[in-house]
């Protein structure tokens, strides 16, 4: 099954947006983004802290839904899922 | 009108679109690019759920602040110093009513809209830091 990780702003430059990645069932949100991440150290570090959990200002989502950190590890993702990782906004 | 778009818009003629029967005043919030040592701003947004919540905070907005109009017109993209950021245009019967409307819109899309800007200096570029850590939509 496949589903589209979106970076945005900081995390975007390190990481690329608009990933399009295979899973196996039953991967968990933050597994699958671990993974991802440590493809550049620079950009796996501005997202996990140094026991490799989200940063608390690390905003998640699932298909345009919040997801907390602390859910986020049990949080499964299913085909089709798009799933984005961003740091605080500053619109306005 | 709740867009996020490149273009800029005629502010003069959202205000004339605006006044609607009942409306005793109008307020617009004119967000702009400000002269910090900057050359430019590069704006982006996560467009599909940033429109989805700016729909959100009107419609919280027009509810709260019994509001007859609000256009809420974000810019992304890359604008120069002078250029409009942020339009919000808000209607209502009266100034009470206009002013907090349109304070309660900027401060909420401020702390909860994924929209995020970087600033381009000579020397390259710095993103603005989001003033709240969670980006939690304050639209209740």
């Amino acid at each position: 099954m496949s589903v589209k990780i979106r970076f945005f702003a900081r995390f975007r430059e390190l990481l690329g947006t608009d990933i399009m990645t295979d899973v196996v069932a039953g991967t968990m949100f933050t597994s699958l983004i671990t993974t991802i991440a440590k493809k550049n150290p620079e950009g796996y570090t501005a997202i996990f802290d140094e026991k490799g959990a989200f940063h608390e200002f690390v905003i998640l989502m699932k298909n345009g839904k919040r997801i907390e950190i602390a859910d986020a590890a049990k949080t499964p993702v299913a085909d089709g899922d798009e799933i984005a990782v961003f740091p605080p906004v500053a619109g306005g | 009108m709740i867009v996020i778009q490149t273009d800029d818009v005629d502010i003069g003629a959202l205000i004339i679109a605006a006044k609607k029967h009942g409306t005793g005043a109008v307020v617009v919030f004119d967000g702009i690019v400000r002269d910090d040592d900057i050359t430019e701003m590069e704006l982006e947004a996560y467009e599909d759920v940033a429109t989805q919540e700016l729909v959100k905070i009107a419609d919280t907005a027009t509810e709260k602040f019994r509001l007859l109009h609000v256009d809420i017109i974000h810019r992304i993209g890359r604008l120069t110093v002078g250029e409009n950021i942020l339009i919000i245009v808000v209607a209502a019967g009266h100034r009470d009513e206009a002013y907090a409307g349109s304070r309660f819109i900027i401060e909420t899309i401020k702390a909860g809209v994924p929209i995020w800007k970087k600033e381009l200096t000579k020397h390259g570029g710095r993103w603005v830091p989001g003033e709240h850590g969670h980006g939690k939509p304050k639209t209740s």
